[in-house]
């Protein structure tokens, strides 16, 4: 089966709703795609549960009337549960192929976020070891609490909702560490005095780890995790580190489940195999270039392609808002508000930008790794083992590593560890492009493939 | 490394041939510079299976130098040790029509003749060896000897080989000019500069030709592109590597349209890995779906359990081909010390060991183990000289 439409966005979080919104209003027939059940995205998970908790989420309400706008929107076509596992263009019009059928469209609005990102220590593979993200979403999602006794560390402003809302609903303690200095903002200040709506929202996340008794300290990270008998997680070691992340001293911490976050990776891979322009930031990060109206750089201009959100670069749900309307604007060919939301744009990215500085990754973790610290845990790929093919067989870029060693060739496509990969070979702009193009995006059965009917 | 100022041979291509070939002239006891513009392996060697054939050859002479290839292929593990996946997996072809099951009858009967193993087996035996294989299919063939290895490993443990006892690898080096006088090789000019050398292995592969351009001499070799499915890690399926006899036929096809029938196999890291498309399109970048969609329902009907089964990646790769389809192996016809070693087609894996050796034989003019007449470059020449 196949579908046209004006404009196709793909990604229901807060970018790709605002750009199907925008679309349709200015009168686009608009298809929203998402590989998700419920509107809302990875950030806006809750949106649809029932009984929801409504202090979870500090803009509830936007995020619920966003969502009500689009469901209603007749001009809104929404398929959800939809994974896109390939796209191409073919004689001019971009092909989005899906397990049911595919989507053609002239203009697409590319808005598919980002995802957790970790780095490796020794013990990070043992189960209890989570992403702050995949902790926040067991409890947004299902309302279930991942432990007793937490600690979530890692670094950046994420770390704050997710310990308060684990403190808030059930976990017996919560003992959270920031790799970053809090002083690291003084330098940003002038940029945070101008967003007086982050500060209060990060004095009411203090207020309520301070309510309920979390330990909180600062040049701090979760260096190992170790295991019980039974092969469960029972404590980790938290060490003091310097602005490097080199580890001064170290200490051992109880706990059954570790949260971490080392901020978001955009999840590039569908841009990627249109072919669209991308770049690397300066924390390492590959994202998509776009223009003032965030279209992206296409093979040719016969059709166009927009992105939105954490996929142009992490910046958080209200840049992402206002670049999901831009784009969806654009898309439709409007500019209606044109002035007022790029107005709104170049605040929210300045944060962004701030954001960024205050809370860089840097390489002294490559210190924390052992012989025996998995790299990549779908092919069960070790530190040794990585360090030998670079040394013995030659591989000193990402492709040949993958080749020599099956590094980031598993189940997970790369997400998980292939950032990692680039930062330890310290990958060059080309091999971290080129790294994220996948002919297959998402795994789908040969029975899937072989169907009738596919382009 | 630093760039050497001579030595007694360079080759061109860091791919399976390319080390291979390093690997013989080393052991002839030679000086060997290895360049590639790239990395190891990041052409056609890393885009195919790793296939050690013999199943897929007509009796002739690429037949007796896979026969000898694939020995050559153990003999090597024995030496540097076998650090890249070989294995005897052997091979079965089945055969689907009336039609299909006489010709492979006829095949296996010639090929016999030429010294391989092949053992017509019934629809029990068959089953016996591959549990999943679709109930349609009642008869094939059964060929031990066909194996296969991890290509990229094996480029990179030779190599190793060879920079251990003396030998050098430079990855990312372009060569921008192959320099002779009085038709001999004096060495190449490359992006840093001029190596001296008085023989030139064009180990380039689906590039050959330009390298053989950069020399003034003239090879026409050209690509094939076809593609590869892998699916996910999973238990063992397919315990050998199982194609339709109609494969055959697409190897010797010199066709420019799409051809295509499933090889399906598993391998030592669990994934399933199907090929095999052929199509002639020139270097033609991207992912040809409907192509994908092909070899999906092929490797289907040998196996039904597939359907079920996830597909995680594809890949693309360029195999490069002679208008005759044999590779090129020898001494250009008009420039000495300029030795040809390319188009090895879809079978490169499996015969570079033996072209590698053919070329070290001649090269020091020992007696060759096989006649190697039928892989001249001069087959080229008779034209483009008058």
């Amino acid at each position: 089966m196949e579908r046209r439409h004006q404009v196709v966005v793909v990604g229901a979080g807060p970018a790709g709703l605002n750009a199907a919104k925008y679309a349709a209003n200015a009168g686009c027939d608009v298809a929203l795609i998402d590989s998700g059940k419920r509107l809302g995205g990875q950030y806006w998970r809750h949106t649809g549960v029932q009984d929801f908790d409504q202090s979870l989420h500090d803009d509830f309400d936007s995020a619920s009337l966003l969502v009500d706008a689009v469901r209603a929107n007749p001009r809104i076509t929404i398929c959800s549960d939809t994974s896109i596992w390939s796209a191409s263009i073919l004689d001019e019009q971009i092909i989005l192929r899906t397990k049911n059928g595919a989507f053609i469209t002239q203009r697409l609005v590319l808005a598919t976020g980002a995802y957790d990102r970790t780095i490796p220590f020794p013990g990070w593979d043992i189960p209890g070891v989570m992403t702050a993200g995949a902790a926040q979403s067991l409890l947004k999602g299902s309302g279930v609490i991942a432990g007793k006794k937490i600690v979530v560390a890692g670094t950046g402003p994420f770390l704050l909702p997710v310990a308060a809302a684990l403190s808030t609903h059930g976990a017996e303690s919560v003992e959270l560490y920031e790799a970053t200095p809090w002083n690291a903002w003084l330098s940003q200040l002038h940029i945070l005095l101008q967003n007086p709506s982050k500060i209060f929202g990060a004095l009411g996340y203090f207020k309520t780890l301070r309510n309920n008794k979390v330990k909180m300290q600062y040049h701090s990270a979760v260096v190992a995790a170790h295991a019980d008998d039974s092969g469960l997680l029972k404590s980790v070691t938290v060490a003091k580190i310097d602005s490097n992340y080199k580890v001064l001293s170290e200490r051992e911490v109880p706990c059954d489940v570790v949260a971490i976050s080392y901020g978001f990776t955009p999840d590039i891979a569908l841009a990627a195999s249109l072919s669209l322009k991308a770049k690397v930031a300066s924390d390492g990060s590959t994202f998509i270039e776009v223009d003032a109206e965030q279209r992206a750089t296409t093979l040719d201009a016969k059709y166009q392609i927009f992105a939105a959100g954490e996929l142009t670069g992490v910046g958080g749900s209200d840049l992402a808002l206002v670049e999901g309307a831009i784009a969806g604007l654009a898309a439709a060919g409007s500019s209606q508000n044109k002035k007022t939301l790029l107005k709104l744009r170049r605040r929210s990215a300045r944060f962004a930008q701030a954001l960024l500085k205050v809370y860089p990754v840097p390489n002294g973790w490559k210190g924390w790794l052992k012989n025996d610290t998995t790299i990549c845990r779908c092919e069960e790929v070790d530190y040794q083992e990585f360090l030998e093919a670079g040394q013995v067989l030659g591989a000193s870029d990402a492709r040949t590593m993958k080749l020599m060693t099956r590094c980031g060739m598993g189940m997970c496509q790369g997400r998980i560890c292939s950032r990692n990969i680039f930062d330890l070979l310290q990958s060059s702009e080309e091999d971290r492009i080129r790294g994220s193009q996948r002919p297959i995006i998402t795994p789908i059965t040969l029975g899937e493939l072989a169907q009738e009917g596919l382009l | 490394m630093s760039r050497p100022d001579r030595c007694d041979a360079i080759v061109i291509g860091a791919g399976i041939v390319g080390a291979t070939s390093a690997y013989a002239l080393t052991r002839a006891g030679l000086k060997v510079l290895v360049i590639d513009r790239g990395t190891l392996a990041s052409g056609t060697t890393s885009a195919g299976e790793g296939n050690i054939l013999v199943s897929d050859k007509e009796p002739g002479p690429e037949l007796d130098l896979a026969l000898r290839s694939r020995d050559a292929w153990f003999e090597l593990a024995q030496e540097i040790g076998n650090s890249f996946e070989l294995e005897a997996k052997g091979g079965i072809v089945v055969a689907r029509s009336e039609v299909g099951v006489s010709g492979l009858r006829e095949l296996t009967s010639r090929q016999r003749g030429a010294g391989v193993s092949a053992e017509d087996i019934s629809a029990t035996e068959l089953r016996k060896l591959e549990p999943h294989l679709s109930h349609s299919i009642t008869e094939g063939a059964f060929y031990p000897q066909d194996s296969q290895c991890q290509p990229m490993l094996a480029t990179a443990q030779t190599l190793k080989y060879i920079i251990d006892r003396g030998g050098q690898f430079l990855p990312n080096l372009e060569v921008t000019s192959i320099k002779s006088s009085g038709g001999k090789i004096v060495g190449v000019e490359t992006t840093s500069g001029f190596i001296s050398s008085p023989v030139v292995i064009n180990a380039a592969g689906t590039w050959a030709g330009e390298i053989a351009e950069l020399a003034g001499s003239h090879l026409p070799i050209a690509p094939r592109r076809g593609f590869i499915l892998v699916t996910v890690p999973m238990r063992k399926l397919i315990f050998h590597k199982v194609y339709d006899a109609e494969y055959v036929a697409n190897v010797a096809s010199g066709a420019a349209d799409l051809q295509s029938s499933a090889v399906v196999e598993g391998t030592q890291s669990g994934t399933i890995l199907i090929g095999a498309s052929r199509e002639r399109v020139g270097f033609k970048e991207g992912i040809d779906y409907s192509v994908l969609r092909l070899l999906a329902r092929q490797a289907i009907e040998l196996f039904p359990i597939l359907a079920e089964v996830q597909l995680l990646r594809a890949y693309r790769g360029f195999r490069p081909y002679a208008p005759d389809h044999l590779p090129v192996i020898g001494e250009d016809a008009q420039i000495k010390g300029l030795w040809h070693n390319a188009g090895h087609e879809g079978a490169g894996i499996g015969l570079a060991p033996a072209s590698a050796q053919l070329i070290a034989e001649s090269l020091t003019g020992q007696r060759a183990f096989m006649d190697s007449t039928p892989f001249s470059p001069a087959r080229f020449m008779q034209g483009a000289v008058a």
